[in-house]
C-alpha cells in the first residue's frame, strides 16, 4: 500500500530522536537561558503571576476595594465618564476609575488577571486532563475504543464551540460560581486538539523500541502508558498547553463580549474590555489598560511558549551537536527553532476565539490518515 | 494510481463515519435542547399570549409531543419531506427539509441559503488574506531572520492574535472609517449585486480575521521552512551549488507549504460555520449570527440545521486537508 | 404594558447600549433621536421630497406581519406600510401622545357604556395595487391575529371582543369569523366588547388594526409581502427582515393621510448591526449614513460622553422618553418580603444615583419614586413615600429594619438576567453596593435570559427580589398598572406580571370603573391617585425612568419625537 509506505518515508526523515524522551529539566533550562526574549517573557509573566495572586494585598496597599463604588468620580451627566484627564488617575487612583461606576481600575485590572488567568490556566489544564486521557485511550484501547473516541473527537472538534457554550452556561443554576462554569466550559469543549497530538504521538510511540521492549518485558498497558509514554508524551502536551493558554485568555474575553463570561460585580480581563471598547475616544486609558494588559499577556505566553517548545525539542540538542551548515552554523542557537511535524502541526489546535470553534488540526500529526496507519 | 485510490476509499469511509457522527450530534442537540430554559412555545407566541394560546402554538410546533417524537419527525423530514401549515395553506418542504423555524415559519434550508453567500465570502476571502499575510510574515522571519521588515511583519500578526477579534474588528473600523475615512463603513453587498462593490465592502472584514487568524500561519510556515531547509536533500542542492533562491522558491517551500495548505483548509471549513463576533460588526448576515440567535431562542430547528451544515464542513475540510497534505507533501519526497 | 414582547436580543449582547431598550419589538421599534429643538437635525432650508433614507439597527425586522407586531401605537418602520383605524399624533413632546384617526375618519364613536365603539373608514382609500381598502378587510386583519399560526401581538383584543377568549382565528376548524367585529358596509365596522373601555382609540392604532384583504392572505408568508395600505411598500425583505427595502406606494394619498409625511423616495432598512457601529456610522455620516437614522439604538455613555465635547454632534442627538420604568420587584410570597417593614427598609437604602449611574448616567436615566412613568399622559402624580434622597437613606432604613427585629442587618438574594441590559447584573450591582450601607448584605443570582424570564413571571415560582421593568403599550394608565396590579390579571401557568399578587377588591374595582371613562383627563388623574395609594405598600422600589438619546445623519432633517415613542418618528424624516 503506497499510503502506507509513505508514512514510513515520512517517519524516517523524522529524526527518531524526535520521539525518544525529552530532555531532562536541567537540559531545557540551560537553554532556555540563552534566549533574552524568552527570559524577558518570563519575567514578565512572573511579575504579572505574582501581582494577579498578591492583588488583595497590592490593592489593600494602594488603600483601594475592587468592589467599592465612587460615584462622585465620575461625571453624571456625561455617561458616567471620569472626571479628570487620563481616566481620572489620581494619587488615591493610580491608573483612575471605572467608567459609570468609579471603581479603582487599579484594583479591577489586578483582581481582573487572577480571574482571567485562572480561567485560561483552569481551562488549560482540563483540556490537557481529558485530551491525554482520551488521546491515550483511544491508542492504547484497541480498534473500537480507537474508532469511538476518534469519532468523538471529531465531534468535539467541528463543533461551533460558542453555541454549546451559550446552551451550557445556560442549564446551570445562577448561583453556579461563573468561573469555575467558564473553566469547565472552555476544558470540557475544547480536549479534541490534545486529544488527537496524543493520539497519534502515542500511536508513533508504542511502535518504538522502547516502548516495546516494556511491553515484550510484560509491562501492562497501564504501565507502559504511565512509565513508557506520558514522559515522552511530556514535550508536544507542554508545547500545545503554551499554544492553548494564551488563546485561551483570549477566548475568556471574547465569551465575555458574548455576555457568557464572568459577570460583574466579579471583574475579568475579558469583561472590562467587553464595556470598555466604544470608550475608545471618550476615556482612552479604559481600553488601553485592560487590552495592552492582555495583550503583553498573550505576547509573552507565545514567545515563552515558542521557546520552551524549542527547549523541549530534543533534535534541538542533536543539531547542536551535529551543526548544520551555511549561515545557520554560525548561529546554532536558532536553529534550534524548527519543530518537528507532531509540534507543528499541533499548533494548528489553538481555537479561534471569534468561530469559536476548535482549529481542527489533521488526523494525526503525520499527513497519513491514521486508520491506514495503525498497525 | 494506488495511492489515490486507497485515498478515495479512505475519504469514502470517512465520509460515512462523519455522516454518522453528525446523526449523532443532531440527537445531542435535541437532548441538550430539552434542558433549556425558555419554552420555545411562549417564545413563538409572544409574552403576552395566554396558556391557551401558547398551548395551541406547541400543538401547531409539535412541541407537544415527547421529544423522540420530534427528532423521529425531524428524521423523516430529512428523508422524505414534511408538510406545514402556513395557515391559508399546506406547504410542502422537500427531503432534505430541515425544518421550519420555530420562531418565524421560515424553512430552515431558505434561512441557511440566504445566510451563506456572507459566510462563504468572509470565509474565502479571510482565508486568503491570512494565507498571504501569514506566509510571508513566516517565509521572511526564516530566511531573513532579525530583518526590520520581519521584526514589524511579527509582531503585526502577534498583535492580531492577542487582540480579541471584537476590540480588532472595532478598533479597525474607527481608524480606516471614521478617523482617516479611507473607507466608508462597509455594508454588505452581494457578491452577485456589484462585485466590485462586494470587495470594497469586504475588504475589513477579511482584514479583522485574516489578521486574526494570521499569526498562526506565521509561525506555522516559518517552522516548517526551517525544518525542510535543514533536511538532507535540501543539503545536497545546497551542496551541488543550487542558487539559493531557486532552494526556497522549488524546493522549501514545497515542502514548507503543506502543513500551512491542510491548516488553511480546516480553518475553512471552520470559517464556513460563520465568525459571529466579526459577521455582527459588520453587519454581514451570515451563518454564525443565524445560529447565536436561534441559540437564545431556543429555535432548535435552525440550530440543529446550522450545525449540520457546519458540521458537514468542517468534516469535508478535514478529508480535503487531509488528501491535499499527503498529495502535496509526496512531492518533495525523494521517490 | 410591556414592551418587548419577545426580548429578541442583537445576535450580540451590546456592550455598548447600556440603555438599549429594544422596542423593535415593538414593532419597528420605536426608537431614535433627533435634535431637540426644531427637531431639524442637519442641514438648512425646509424639507424636501426625494433621497434615500438609510435605518440602520440592530435588530432584524423579523417579524413583518401585522397579526404579529407588537407595537406602540403602530410601530415606527411598520406603520410606514400599515396604516390602521387609528394611530399615534406624529408630533414633538407630550402632544405625541394624543391618538389621531388615521385610515377613520374619527377616534371612533363609543356607545352602550363605552362597549360598542364604530368607525367609518375615510373614502378613496386603496392598497398599493389600487384596490380599495373595506371595512371587512379591517375586520378580517383583526380576526387573522387570533391565529396560533400568528401569534405575537397584545392581548387587548383577545379580552376585550366579545368571544375574544374563545375565537382561533379564521384558519382553524372551529368558526371561521368573529361576531362580535360587524360590518355593516364597506366603509362601517362596530366593534363590541364585554365591558366598556374608554382607551379603545389607543389600541386601535395597532397594527392588528390594518386591513389585509382576505384573498392576498398567503398565512405565514404574508410577512414577506403584505399588501400596503401606507405610502411605503415592500420591495425586498432579505433574510428573514435583516434587510428590507421600501419604495413608495403609488396609490397612498398625503389627501387622505394627514400624519406621515413620507418625503424620502426609498428607504432601506438594514440591522444585524453592532450598536457601537451604528452610533460610529451616524455619527461619521459618511456618504450613505449622511442621510441615516436609527430606530433601536440609544447613544451609549461613552458615545455621550464624547458627544458632550462636540458641539456639532450635539446638535444631531435628539432626546425622547418613552412611558417606561424600571423597579425593584418583591414577591411577598418569599420570607422576609412578606414583612413590609423590609421592602420600606429597601426602598429607603436604594442610591437612585449609583443605579443611575450604571445605566449610564443621568442623561440616561431618570430616578423614579412613582410606578407611573413621569408624564401627564400617564396620569403622573409625583409621590415619594419613602425617601431615599439622592444616595439613599441607610439610616433611615437600619432604623425601619431593627424595629421589624433585624438590627444586624439582613441577607436578600437579588435575581438579574446575566444579559446587558436594563435588568443586567451591573444594575444589580449598584443595587447590592447601595444597600450595603444600610446594613442589607445582597446575593446576587444571575440567570440566563430566558431562564430569568421564566421564573420571574411564574407565579408560582417568582424570585422574592427581582430586577424588572415595564413600559406602555400605549401612553395612558390602564396598560401600565393593570397587568401589574389587578387581581384578575394573575395568571397561574403562563406569564404574570403581577409580581406581588396583589388581589384587593378596592383597587380591582377601581380598575374596572376607571376603564371605562372616555374622558380620557378625567381617567388619567384616577390612575395617578391609584398608583400614588398602591404606592403606599412598598410593593416595589422605583428606580429609573430611562432617556433615550439618539444620533441621526448630518443631512436628516425634520426630527419628530413624541413622548408616545420617545423616538424619532421615520415617517417625518427628510432627507432633502
Amino acid at each position: 500500500m503506497a499510503v502506507r509506505q509513505e508514512t514510513a518515508v515520512r517517519d524516517s526523515v523524522t529524526p527518531l530522536g524526535a520521539t525518544g524522551p525529552a530532555p531532562g529539566p536541567g537540559g531545557v533550562w540551560r537553554r532556555l537561558r540563552t534566549r533574552p526574549a524568552a527570559l524577558a517573557s518570563g519575567g514578565v509573566l512572573a511579575v504579572l503571576v505574582a501581582a494577579a495572586l498578591a492583588a488583595p494585598l497590592l490593592t489593600a496597599l494602594a488603600g483601594q476595594d475592587p468592589y467599592a463604588y465612587h460615584g462622585d468620580l465620575v461625571d453624571s451627566a456625561r455617561g458616567g465618564a471620569p472626571h479628570g484627564a487620563f481616566g481620572g488617575a489620581s494619587g488615591a487612583h493610580w491608573l483612575g476609575v471605572e467608567p459609570g461606576t468609579g471603581r479603582d481600575l487599579f484594583a479591577l485590572l489586578l483582581h481582573g488577571a487572577r480571574v482571567s488567568l485562572l480561567v485560561a490556566a483552569g481551562a488549560t489544564l482540563l483540556q490537557v486532563v481529558v485530551g491525554l486521557a482520551v488521546g491515550l485511550t483511544a491508542a492504547l484501547g484497541g480498534r473500537w475504543a480507537d474508532r469511538l473516541l476518534s469519532r468523538v473527537t471529531d465531534v468535539m472538534v467541528a463543533l461551533p464551540m460558542l453555541v454549546l457554550a451559550i446552551a451550557l452556561t445556560t442549564v446551570v443554576p445562577g448561583d453556579f460560581p461563573r468561573p469555575l462554569l467558564l473553566v469547565l466550559v472552555m476544558g470540557l469543549l475544547g480536549w479534541g486538539g490534545v486529544s488527537r497530538v496524543v493520539r497519534a504521538r502515542t500511536m508513533a510511540l508504542r511502535g518504538l523500541d522502547f516502548v516495546a521492549a516494556a511491553r515484550l518485558g510484560g509491562s501492562g498497558r497501564l504501565r507502559v502508558a504511565r512509565r513508557e509514554l506520558l514522559p515522552s508524551l511530556a514535550a508536544p502536551v507542554l508545547t500545545y498547553a503554551a499554544i492553548l493558554l494564551p488563546s485561551n485568555i483570549v477566548l475568556e474575553a471574547s465569551l465575555s463580549f458574548l455576555g457568557i463570561g464572568v459577570k460583574p460585580p466579579t471583574p475579568s480581563w475579558g469583561q472590562l474590555l467587553s464595556t470598555a471598547t466604544t470608550w475608545y475616544r471618550a476615556d482612552p486609558a479604559y481600553v488601553l489598560l485592560p487590552s495592552g494588559l492582555l495583550f503583553v499577556t498573550v505576547l509573552a505566553f507565545t514567545v515563552l511558549g515558542d521557546a520552551v517548545r524549542a527547549a523541549l525539542d530534543p533534535r534541538e540538542a542533536s543539531r547542536l551537536r551535529v551543526g548544520t551548515r551555511g549561515e545557520r552554523a554560525e548561529r546554532p542557537l536558532e536553529g534550534g527553532e524548527s519543530v518537528h511535524v507532531g509540534t507543528r502541526l499541533a499548533g494548528s489546535g489553538a481555537k479561534s476565539a471569534d468561530t469559536g470553534t476548535r482549529l481542527p488540526r489533521t488526523g494525526a500529526e503525520s499527513p497519513v490518515p491514521h486508520e491506514e496507519k495503525a498497525p | 494510481m494506488n495511492a489515490l485510490l486507497s485515498g478515495a476509499r479512505f475519504t469514502a469511509k470517512r465520509l460515512v463515519g462523519a455522516a454518522l457522527v453528525l446523526l449523532v450530534l443532531s440527537v445531542a442537540l435535541y437532548s441538550l435542547f430539552y434542558l433549556l430554559p425558555g419554552d420555545p412555545a411562549r417564545l413563538a407566541c409572544g409574552e403576552r399570549c395566554d396558556p391557551s394560546q401558547v398551548a395551541q402554538v406547541r400543538e401547531r410546533l409539535g412541541l407537544d409531543e415527547p421529544v423522540h417524537a420530534q427528532y423521529a419527525h425531524f428524521l423523516q423530514g430529512l428523508f422524505t419531506g414534511r408538510d406545514y401549515s402556513a395557515g391559508t395553506s399546506v406547504r410542502h418542504c422537500a427531503a432534505p427539509c430541515l425544518g421550519l423555524s420555530h420562531q418565524n415559519d421560515q424553512p430552515v434550508s431558505t434561512l441557511i441559503v440566504e445566510g451563506f453567500p456572507a459566510t462563504l465570502s468572509l470565509a474565502v476571502g479571510a482565508m486568503t488574506l491570512c494565507l498571504l499575510l501569514g506566509v510571508g510574515t513566516g517565509l521572511l522571519s526564516a530566511l531573513r531572520r532579525g530583518g526590520i521588515t520581519e521584526r514589524v511583519l511579527t509582531v503585526l500578526t502577534l498583535a492580531g492574535t492577542g487582540t480579541p477579534v471584537f476590540l480588532l474588528g472595532l478598533l479597525l473600523l474607527m481608524v480606516v472609517c471614521a478617523y482617516l475615512r479611507w473607507l466608508p463603513f462597509p455594508s454588505y453587498v452581494p457578491l452577485a449585486e456589484d462585485p466590485e462593490q462586494w470587495a470594497w465592502n469586504m475588504l475589513l472584514p477579511w482584514l479583522t480575521l485574516g489578521l486574526f487568524e494570521s499569526a498562526k500561519y506565521a509561525r506555522l510556515t516559518r517552522a516548517s521552512t526551517l525544518e525542510v531547509l535543514a533536511e538532507d536533500h535540501i543539503r545536497t542542492f545546497r551542496a551541488y551549488g543550487v542558487g539559493e533562491r531557486a532552494v526556497v522558491a522549488r524546493h522549501a517551500l514545497r515542502g514548507a507549504l503543506p502543513p500551512v495548505i491542510a491548516l488553511g483548509a480546516l480553518d475553512l471549513g471552520t470559517m464556513l460555520g460563520g465568525a459571529m463576533i466579526t459577521e455582527s460588526l459588520f453587519g454581514l448576515p451570515g451563518l454564525g449570527r443565524l445560529l447565536i440567535g436561534s441559540v437564545r431562542d431556543v429555535d432548535l430547528p435552525v440550530v440543529v440545521g446550522v450545525v449540520l451544515v457546519i458540521g458537514t464542513a468542517v468534516v469535508v475540510a478535514n478529508a480535503v486537508a487531509d488528501v491535499l497534505h499527503a498529495l502535496a507533501d509526496r512531492r518533495v519526497l525523494p521517490s | 404594558m410591556r414592551v418587548l414582547p419577545r426580548d429578541r436580543r442583537p445576535a450580540l449582547p451590546r456592550a455598548a447600549a447600556t440603555a438599549s431598550v429594544t422596542l423593535a419589538l415593538l414593532g419597528g421599534a420605536v426608537a431614535c433621536a433627533g435634535p431637540q429643538d426644531d427637531g431639524s437635525g442637519g442641514g438648512d432650508g425646509k424639507p424636501a421630497e426625494g433621497g434615500t433614507l438609510t435605518v440602520l439597527n440592530s435588530d432584524a425586522q423579523s417579524d413583518f406581519d401585522p397579526a404579529r407586531l407588537y407595537t406602540s401605537g403602530g410601530g415606527n418602520v411598520p406603520s410606514l406600510v400599515f396604516r390602521t383605524l387609528t394611530t399615534r399624533n406624529r408630533a414633538d413632546g407630550a402632544k405625541g401622545t394624543e391618538v389621531v384617526p388615521d385610515l377613520a375618519t374619527g377616534l371612533g364613536k363609543p356607545s352602550e357604556g363605552a362597549k360598542v365603539w364604530t368607525y367609518e373608514l375615510k373614502p378613496g382609500l386603496k392598497y398599493e395595487d389600487g384596490s380599495p381598502i373595506t371595512s371587512a378587510d379591517v375586520k378580517y386583519g383583526v380576526e387573522r391575529s387570533f391565529a396560533a399560526e400568528l401569534s405575537g401581538g397584545p392581548p387587548y383584543l383577545r379580552d376585550w371582543l366579545i368571544g375574544g377568549d374563545r375565537y382561533e382565528g379564521p384558519f382553524g376548524k372551529g368558526k371561521k369569523e368573529l361576531d362580535s367585529i360587524e360590518t355593516p358596509d364597506d366603509r362601517t365596522i362596530v366593534f363590541r366588547l364585554k365591558k366598556g373601555v374608554g382607551d379603545f382609540p389607543y389600541v386601535a392604532t395597532q397594527t392588528q388594526f390594518a386591513p389585509v384583504p382576505k384573498a392576498k392572505d398567503t398565512g405565514t408568508d404574508y410577512e414577506k409581502h403584505p399588501l400596503s395600505s401606507g405610502p411605503y411598500r415592500v420591495v425586498k425583505n432579505t433574510n428573514d427582515g435583516e434587510r428590507l427595502q421600501l419604495a413608495r406606494n403609488k396609490h397612498w394619498s398625503a389627501k387622505t393621510d394627514s400624519e406621515r409625511k413620507a418625503y424620502p423616495d426609498t428607504v432601506d432598512v438594514r440591522s444585524g448591526l453592532d450598536p457601537a457601529v451604528i452610533n460610529q456610522r451616524l455619527s461619521t455620516s459618511s456618504s450613505a449614513d449622511a442621510k441615516a437614522v436609527t430606530t433601536d439604538t440609544n447613544l451609549g455613555p461613552a458615545e455621550l460622553a464624547r458627544v458632550g465635547s462636540d458641539k456639532e454632534l450635539k446638535e444631531r442627538v435628539g432626546v425622547g422618553h418613552f412611558g417606561y420604568t424600571n423597579y425593584l420587584a418583591f414577591n411577598p410570597d418569599v420570607k422576609p418580603f412578606d414583612d413590609p417593614a423590609v421592602r420600606k427598609a429597601v426602598a429607603y437604602a436604594i442610591d437612585r444615583a449609583s443605579v443611575v449611574n450604571a445605566v449610564g448616567g443621568s442623561s440616561l436615566a431618570e430616578p423614579a419614586t412613582t410606578f407611573l412613568p413621569n408624564q401627564k399622559a400617564f396620569g403622573y402624580t409625583p409621590y415619594d413615600h419613602f425617601p431615599a434622597g439622592r444616595g439613599g437613606d441607610p439610616d433611615k432604613a437600619r432604623e425601619v429594619l431593627a424595629k421589624a427585629g433585624h438590627r444586624n442587618g439582613i441577607t436578600l438574594t437579588l435575581t438579574h438576567s446575566t444579559e446587558d441590559g436594563e435588568t443586567g447584573p451591573k444594575i444589580a450591582a449598584a443595587v447590592q453596593q447601595s444597600l450595603k450601607k444600610a446594613g442589607i448584605r445582597v446575593r446576587l443570582e444571575g440567570l440566563e435570559n430566558n431562564a430569568y424570564d421564566e421564573k420571574r413571571w411564574d407565579a408560582e415560582d417568582a424570585p422574592g427580589l427581582y430586577l424588572s421593568r415595564w413600559g406602555a403599550d400605549w401612553p395612558a394608565g390602564y396598560p401600565f398598572l393593570a397587568p401589574i396590579f389587578d387581581g384578575r390579571q394573575i395568571v397561574a401557568n403562563g406569564a404574570n406580571f403581577n409580581h406581588a399578587k396583589l388581589d384587593d377588591p378596592a383597587v380591582n374595582k377601581e380598575f374596572d370603573d376607571v376603564q371605562q371613562l372616555t374622558d380620557l383627563d378625567a381617567a388619567a388623574k384616577r390612575w395617578g391617585a391609584l398608583d400614588s395609594r398602591i404606592g403606599e405598600q412598598a410593593l416595589s422600589v422605583p428606580l429609573f425612568h430611562p432617556v433615550y438619546q439618539r444620533l441621526v445623519g448630518k443631512d436628516v432633517k425634520n426630527v419628530v419625537i413624541s413622548d408616545w415613542t420617545g423616538v424619532l418618528d421615520v415617517s417625518q424624516v427628510a432627507v432633502r
